[in-house]
């Protein structure tokens, strides 16, 4: 089996989430990632989500959420800081000839500061092809702006057409751009690949993630374009079909959202919920009195949900036609049967924490090749000597001087005493269970999963 | 004229929505030739506007326009022998093709990969739906509504004593378009090693999946199940959320440097730096109600611009809340050429989101989208 990217070596100088998502997708076609941390600057997604909330030990190679964004990759530690002299910065640039691509998330000027600048890897190798993902971009007023995840969605217009009816604009439970932006520089590196194959050239990208996600509020940009209009928050509900929404069923904090985009659905709806009398209703006749009458007919609607549950609901409604999903919590998606008969959670074996499900990173499945997902994290500098020793010829003495000076190593330098990082790590669950924003804490969620591992 | 990334590659759209279009509008900008096949009464994006004085045209619907910038469009009858009959001559000169029918349909007009596979071999045939090409939900119908739903991130958006909350502008359907073209490309490469096409199965369910920043993962490490909370993150990080001012909204961030002694000169009241509240994350975190009453009089004073630019002259990295007016009309994007403009026949003058990264050797390029008249012209009875 081949893969796509077999041959082509990246080296990843990104952190945290888009970036990581971005080499995660080039290392799941095939290509050999080598992801560069410091060990006084390890990727902060080390910190976060121990197995069991337990931050003992080498806390940092078992994070949950570094795996997802890193698994398959080398990882390699180099220090760049005056107190290494320097040594990080010439061992990058004896990897460049071995690099095909270069990818990097520094605020602007920082890798000109060392001078791993574009113009500069170009001269060492010519057709090496660079991506740095930032917030603003690499020029304009606002390049030099610290941002934040939780910053670009509102900073690229889409939480300004998300909220509920009447209220403020709100972000989606995640970093929204950041895995959006992800998959964006990932192929803006294949389409600069494909673009090497015909011509040889290597290129620059620039990708900033406010701009990356604007296309995603194009309806929104027209509409001002052409009348002037300023967005509306309309919660659940559409602009094109009535009615559209999230209905409670029954159990605590269930929910089904459905679409019915034409009168045949519409019927179709009355018909499985076992109300023909509401399609003859003059209020929802039609779409235009469905949308004059949405509010009333939001509450016809809950009449029938509240009595079913989500997942039922959901099997009734699409088996008669009509557009409807149940709305998943994170555990219940990991048990959704569709999800599991796609493939689209790995079963990755851990480093010493068991198998895990992890979900895919891109939406895809090929018929000519199987992506290489479901490998684990690699451990800090686990693969230092390898890549050393292995790519550049090292030897094993000059190996261990680079760790004794620190420019390599496989235990970071923390910023704060370990016993502060380790309670920084632990995540305070009981009391975002008081808070409400932790739905449960389920102590037998590997019985649940299925994935229970033979430790007796 | 410059090179483009693409340059050479041929694609045959057969897609219809948002989510096919889109990708293949990615390939178009970055300089592929598309081809839109459409039915004889257009894409149904023709007809969801919106519209210049809110009048109904096919030709001039903003969401179209935006979807299908730069490409060539004809329109083909599937259902007939002379509509696969030109559908068949376009895929003897192409690459890639883009269908986005509900999984089956397209074998049953005689379309499906395994029909075409031996007359074109290196076709790489891209299906994007919203669960996929197999499992038990295939034949459901979606939207980016349903994937929100069952991919999770619907129950942890929003408040939590409301229901849970659909981020707006369709998100499923343009991740499914990224996946879609990353898969495409890929594709194209794994060609290029071996010769052979294939077929691309991209589930806009999974798509939006893979977008689980850490929520089944909380599950899967450590029992939690997380529920919806404001905009707020699990990771120790409050604030960082969006907040209302005086002209508008801001996303107040503390970031790793902004407390104590940053937020206090921020809001220009330096005693708070030793509030409890602000010297002490966790305290915070829990009691963010009375961390609120202190922050948002200031907020409702000041307006987002000076807020954000303050702040990040102290490296707080506060965010503005942009919407599509201070988009169109915004300094840093106007700089860096964000938008591109294009003459769209029957529309006039139109912004179009081009940019989406910057290539150095191969700039992206936008144009205007096909008028259906002249695609169904050019078919002719």
């Amino acid at each position: 089996m081949t893969l796509p990217l077999e041959g082509i070596r990246v080296l990843d100088f990104t952190q945290v989430y888009a970036g990581p998502t971005c080499a995660r997708l080039l290392s799941d076609l095939g290509a050999d990632v080598i992801k560069v941390e410091g060990v006084r600057r390890m990727d902060i997604t080390r910190n976060f989500v121990m197995p069991e909330n337990d931050s003992s030990d080498d806390y940092w190679n078992k994070a949950g959420y570094f795996l997802l964004r890193n698994g398959g990759k080398r990882s390699l530690t180099l220090d760049f800081s005056e107190e290494s002299g320097g040594a990080g910065v010439e061992i990058v640039k004896k990897l460049i000839p071995h690099c095909d691509i270069v990818m990097e998330s520094f605020t602007p000027h920082v890798m000109e500061k060392f001078g791993l600048d574009y113009e500069s890897l170009k001269g060492i190798r010519r057709d090496i092809i660079m991506i740095s993902l930032s917030g603003y971009g690499q020029d304009g007023p606002w390049r030099d702006w610290s941002a934040y995840g939780m910053g670009l969605e509102p900073a690229s217009g889409i939480s300004s057409i998300t909220g509920y009816r009447g209220g403020d604009p709100l972000r989606t439970g995640i970093s929204f751009t950041d895995p959006y932006s992800g998959i964006v520089g990932a192929g803006a590196v294949l389409s600069a690949l494909i673009y090497r194959r015909r011509t040889g050239k290597g290129q620059y990208i620039d990708l900033s993630e406010q701009e990356a996600a604007i296309p995603v509020v194009g309806y929104a940009l027209m509409d001002y374009a052409m009348n002037g209009r300023p967005p509306r928050r309309m919660g659940n509900r559409s602009q094109w079909y009535a009615p559209q929404g999230c209905y409670r069923c029954q159990g605590e904090d269930r929910w089904l959202v459905l679409t019915i985009r034409d009168d045949a659905e519409w019927q179709a709806f009355c018909e499985a919920t076992g109300h023909p009398e509401w399609s003859t209703d003059r209020r929802f006749a039609d779409v235009l009195s469905r949308f004059e009458n949405h509010d009333e007919l939001d509450r016809v609607i809950t009449s029938w949900t509240e009595q079913q549950g989500h997942i039922e609901a959901m099997h009734k409604l699409q088996a008669a036609g009509v557009m409807a999903a149940a709305v998943l919590s994170p555990k219940e998606e990991l048990l959704d049967q569709h999800l599991k008969e796609r493939g689209f959670f790995d079963m990755v074996e851990t480093d010493g924490n068991g198998v895990r499900p992890v979900p895919h990173q891109l939406g895809a499945k090929f018929s000519a090749f199987e992506m290489d997902t479901g490998r684990r994290a690699p451990r800090l500098g686990e693969h230092n000597g390898e890549i050393l020793e292995g790519l550049l010829g090292m030897s094993p003495e000059e190996v261990s001087q680079l760790k004794e000076q620190n420019v390599i190593g496989e235990e970071p330098i923390l910023g704060l005493p370990i016993p502060v990082m380790r309670m920084f790590v632990q995540w305070p669950t009981t009391s975002y269970l008081q808070m409400g924003a932790l739905a449960a804490i389920e102590t037998d969620y590997r019985e649940q999963l299925g994935i229970v591992n033979g430790e007796e | 004229m410059a090179e483009r990334a693409l340059d050479g590659i041929r694609i045959v759209e057969l897609a219809q929505g948002i989510a096919g279009p889109y990708c293949a509008r990615l390939c178009a900008d970055l300089g592929a030739e598309v081809i839109k096949v459409e039915p004889p009464g257009g894409d149904y994006t023709r007809r969801l506007g919106p519209f210049p004085g809110d009048i109904p045209d096919p030709d001039r619907s903003g969401l179209f326009i935006h979807l299908n910038g730069n490409k060539k469009g004809i329109a083909l009858d599937m259902a007939t022998d002379g509509g696969k009959a030109a559908l068949g001559k376009l895929l003897a000169n192409a690459d890639v093709l883009i269908e986005s029918e509900t999984p089956g349909r397209m074998s049953e007009l005689g379309l499906g990969y395994e029909d075409l596979k031996a007359e074109f071999p290196e076709l790489v045939y891209c299906s994007v739906t919203p669960f996929g090409q197999t499992g038990p939900y295939a034949k459901f119908k979606g939207n980016s509504l349903t994937a929100m739903a069952l991919s999770g991130l619907m129950y942890i958006t929003g408040d939590p004593d409301k229901e849970p909350l659909c981020t707006g502008g369709e998100p499923a359907e343009y991740f499914g378009a990224l996946h879609a073209w990353v898969a495409m490309l890929a594709a194209l490469e794994h060609r290029a090693k071996t010769g052979a096409g294939q077929h691309v199965d991209v589930s806009l369910l999974e798509a939006l999946g893979s977008a689980d920043e850490y929520n089944t993962t909380m599950y899967a490490w450590m029992g939690a199940i997380r529920k919806r909370y404001y905009s707020r993150h699990h990771i120790p990080t409050y604030p960082s959320e969006i907040f209302p001012c005086r002209d508008g909204h801001v996303v107040v961030i503390g970031g790793a440097t902004g407390f104590p002694l940053m937020m206090a000169i921020l809001i220009e009241r330096p005693e708070l730096e030793d509030d409890p509240l602000f010297t002490n994350l966790w305290l915070r975190t829990m009691q963010w109600q009375k961390f609120e009453e202190i922050l948002r009089p200031y907020l409702l004073e000041h307006d987002w611009e000076d807020l954000v630019v303050r702040a990040q002259e102290l490296r707080v990295p506060f965010a503005p809340v942009l919407n599509p007016q201070t988009l169109l009309e915004n300094a840093h994007l106007r700089e860096r050429g964000f938008f591109g403009e294009i003459d769209q026949p029957g529309a006039g003058k139109l912004p179009s989101a081009c940019n989406v990264f910057r290539m150095s050797e191969t700039p992206l390029q936008c144009g205007p989208a096909p008028v259906l008249g002249e695609v169904q012209k050019e078919v002719g009875p």
